[in-house]
């Protein structure tokens, strides 16, 4: 027999102290009880041995009773065993325990009380049993780390592969559920597969009903609050199907209400509320409907790792294989395309977005209709979103739907990938009819307009220019230095030609009154050479030397030549040039009496005299 | 034309970049473009491929910045205004009130190219004056062909220096911009606190009135004002 702790120990002192007393039958008489743990945690159970061994038939045994302490399930169970030693006769033991799975209902140092047994009119106790509980949970005794659990696993023969793959034929744990004080018969257990997940990934939610009574039906179930999550239902069966399982050693029917995948949308500590269920139990008119609430959760989940790709969506996450399916790649022109762009993998199918499908402007592409498979796999939600386009082309030729990206991040990989597809040319030719007879009637008319056309239109981009002209930036000409200069030098040349002609006009009339002068002089002269030849012989040269000498002074003063001209022109010029009647005619007796001397014999020294003087009056005071 | 690249080199960084753009390569399509505008070697037409590249890429204000340089340069033409056209239809903005034509001047010199004025000027201008200088000097006999041949330089210059005039008045007073950041808020103040009085996007084309700190007053087409950061917009 294996006793356990120092209980153990005082209770087989005990039960030496009652074979002393006790009758023949009660030789062998054993009662003691024993703890599992001596140290508990208030949230975790303990096991309380009850032990009786060749106790009389009629033993009662009455289990220890206190206050701090509930007791949540007992078991009964007896054993016989025989043994020889010594070649004596054979030792025949009759063992009965009494298994109390049994919780603290505050922290401290308690004590449990003796447990009682009444046989033959006696009443024998056992020794109390001193526990010390701390608050909160402190898991299962060492050495039973998964005794609480019945669902054993057997040893991992892959467990040191170097693969992260997830392991298809591992159940995804769920923590272990808590009794709750109260509700211990009959309590609604909300649980996830993990609480700390990143943006987008997904956590398992399964709400189910423990119960160790009867049920009869679930009349009405409220689901927490998910807030800040993205749900989709991964089970909801319709009728109560429940599995033994076995909390902290208490036995329970699981019985699965809902069990939803749940991808949280944004970053932080989510918490989700408790859900609410209306039962009932029991059977026909002995059932009776009971409320329950759940224990709330919390998850906590962390932001996508930095480095995604430029415009990738949160909900990109998983696992994702992306593909594009043409039905056609040679068509002829008014025929559709169908292109399906589908992605397929695990996450949340129905939340992300497949990336859109582009091409020329000569390919028509319609909206497209998206539809959905979602098919969980141990409950994992997975499936394929099918984007279906029609394509219509508008031109013949050769036309290509460039390549598709999805970015997303790998869970697995803890890493971001880029599933792709590769482009997709299309020829379009013209329709198998080839060109169109000549229409030879309205009808042939209409029918040739409704034909397909090759369609070209205007719009879209132009091309880019296939040569250019280089130009160096360059300033405006008019900011140039150059410029203004040489829009001004014309007017300057202009005005330096203005003024170099008005000067030289002054010069030339200066030059004009020297020349007068000068021929004033001369003639001046001359009259005086005239002066010598009065007292000669030669009377006609002297009076064509007077002549001369005048004819002389008057170009000079009337500004032009005057030999040749008659005396009547001679002496209009002097009254235009405003001589004075004096002058004019004493100029006028001169030249008549030169022309009278030299062709009329010349007259005497006294006449000649007469005409120098005249001539030399006439010159003198003209300025 | 002297500069970082031969002729030879230039035509060549040219086709690889049409080349980059025609495989959608845009980005290296821009990177050749604008390589080619930073070594000296411009013009409206590497602009027309470095606006029509960013707008295949769907840098919108860029796409309209370069567009507008180009036809600032070169004039108008049908691919460049067809791209604009493209460029303007992916705006955002919608200037309600627009007054329906640009002013007077700027539309005259926008419609006229500004070198070829005021080479036409000086040419007249001067050839005008010369002959007018000639006719003086020249005998009697010649005056008359010299005096009307200055009469239709003269004919010619008047009405290109008023447009020379033009030009020169618009370029020193006009300041075209772009909207270059995708949002840009226009403030009552030039404050980064001030009340916000509208908001413009990429694209846009605005007029730049005056400037203090890093602020710059913009005019709309439809005469709405506000202050914005002067990193926001690019003169064209």
């Amino acid at each position: 027999m294996r006793r356990t702790g120092s209980s153990g120990r005082v209770a087989v002192l005990v039960g030496l102290a009652l074979l002393a007393s006790a009758p023949a039958w009660a030789a062998g008489l054993e009662f003691y009880q024993t703890v599992n743990r001596e140290e508990v945690g208030s949230e975790d159970t303990f096991l309380l041995t009850i032990v009786t061994v060749d106790a009389p038939p009629d033993a009662k045994v009455k289990p220890p009773s206190s206050d701090d302490f509930e007791v949540l399930n007992s078991s009964r169970s007896s054993q016989r065993s025989v043994s020889w030693s010594g070649g004596g006769p054979a030792n025949i033991q009759d063992i009965t325990k009494y298994v109390l799975v049994m919780r603290a209902n505050r922290a401290g140092r308690l004590t449990i009380p003796p447990a009682e047994m009444t046989a033959g009119g006696r009443t024998y106790r056992t020794d109390s049993v001193q526990l010390s509980v701390k608050t909160g949970r402190m898991g299962p005794p060492a050495g039973q780390a998964q005794g609480g659990r019945q669902q054993q696993r057997l040893p991992d023969p892959f467990a040191n592969f170097p693969s992260r793959l997830p392991d298809p034929f591992t159940e995804e744990s769920e923590d272990e559920p808590t009794i709750p004080r109260g509700d211990s018969d009959l309590f609604l257990r909300a649980s996830l597969d993990r609480d700390s997940v990143v943006v987008g990934e997904q956590v398992t939610l399964s709400l189910y009903i423990y119960s160790r009574v009867d049920l009869n039906s679930v009349d009405a179930v409220t689901m927490p609050k998910l807030e800040g999550f993205w749900t989709e239902e991964v089970e909801s069966p319709t009728q109560l199907s429940g599995e033994q399982k076995v909390v902290d050693g208490v036995p329970y029917r699981a019985y699965l209400l809902r069990r939803r995948a749940i991808f949280p949308v944004k970053a932080g500590t989510l918490s989700i509320s408790p859900a609410e269920a209306d039962i009932t139990t029991g059977f026909l008119f002995a059932g009776h409907r009971v409320h329950r609430v759940s224990n709330g959760l919390k998850v906590k989940v962390a932001p996508l790792p930095p480095g995604a790709p430029p415009g990738m969506s949160n909900a990109n996450v998983g696992s994702w294989r992306l593909s594009m399916d043409v039905s056609q790649t040679q068509v002829e022109l008014g025929q559709p395309v169908t292109v399906k762009v589908i992605l397929e993998g695990v996450g949340n199918v129905k939340n992300v977005t497949p990336p859109k499908l582009t091409g020329p402007s000569a390919l028509k592409i319609y909206d497209p209709t998206t539809s959905d498979k979602v098919s969980p796999q141990r409950n994992r939600v997975q499936g394929r979103r099918v984007v279906e386009y029609l394509v219509m082309p508008q031109r013949t030729g050769t036309f290509t739907l460039p390549a598709l990206e999805f970015p997303f991040f790998d869970v697995r990989k803890g890493g971001y990938e880029v599933a792709r597809t590769d482009p997709v040319t299309l020829t379009v030719e013209q329709g198998a009819g080839g060109p169109t007879p000549t229409p030879t009637s309205p009808t042939h008319v209409a029918d040739a307009a409704n034909e397909q056309k090759n369609v070209l239109t205007t719009g879209g981009l132009r091309p880019v220019r296939y040569q250019a002209r280089f130009v160096a930036p360059a300033e405006a000409p008019w900011k140039r230095g150059f410029f203004v200069p040489v829009a001004m030098a014309p007017l300057g040349l202009l005005f330096g030609v203005a003024l170099f002609g008005g000067l030289r006009g002054r010069l030339a009339t200066r030059t004009q009154g020297d020349q007068g002068k000068q021929q004033a002089k001369a003639a001046r002269k001359r009259l005086a050479e005239a002066e010598k030849l009065q007292a000669g012989g030669d009377v006609g040269a002297f009076y064509g030397e007077v002549e001369k000498a005048l004819h002389g002074f008057l170009g000079a003063r009337l500004g032009g030549p005057v030999s040749g001209l008659t005396r009547e022109v001679i002496a209009e010029r002097m009254t235009a040039a405003s001589v004075a009647p004096e002058r004019r005619a004493q100029v006028l007796y001169v030249l008549e009496a030169c022309d009278f001397g030299r062709y009329g014999g010349g007259g005497d020294a006294a006449a000649r005299q007469k005409v120098m003087d005249a001539a030399a009056a006439a010159m003198e005071g003209w300025a | 034309m002297s500069g970082y690249y031969t002729p030879e080199e230039a035509q060549d960084v040219f086709l690889k970049a049409n080349e980059a753009y025609a495989r959608e390569d845009y980005a290296a399509a821009q990177e050749g473009y604008e390589k080619l505008l930073s070594r000296g070697h411009g013009g409206p037409d590497v602009l027309y491929n470095l606006g029509t590249t960013q707008l295949a890429k769907g840098d919108l204000g860029r796409a309209v910045l370069a567009l507008e340089q180009a036809k600032k340069q070169g004039g108008r033409a049908p691919d460049l205004e067809a791209n604009l056209a493209v460029a303007r239809a992916r705006q955002v903005d919608k200037v309600v009130g627009a007054a329906a034509d640009e002013e007077f001047l700027p539309r005259v010199t926008a419609a006229t190219d500004g070198s070829l004025v005021a080479w036409t000027f000086l040419a007249s201008w001067v050839g005008a004056l010369l002959l007018l200088l000639a006719w003086r000097l020249s005998r009697p006999g010649r005056r008359t062909a010299v005096g009307l041949l200055s009469a239709v330089l003269l004919l010619v210059a008047l009405p290109s220096g008023v447009l020379l005039a033009a030009h020169a008045y618009v370029e020193q007073t006009v300041h075209e911009a772009v909207v270059l950041a995708p949002t840009l808020v226009a403030r009552e103040l030039p404050q980064p606190g001030a009340r916000s009085i509208f908001e413009v996007h990429a694209g846009l084309k605005v007029r730049l009135l005056e400037e203090t700190g890093r602020f710059v007053r913009i005019r709309l087409p439809n005469g709405l004002e506000g202050w914005t950061e002067r990193e926001g917009v690019s003169e064209i």
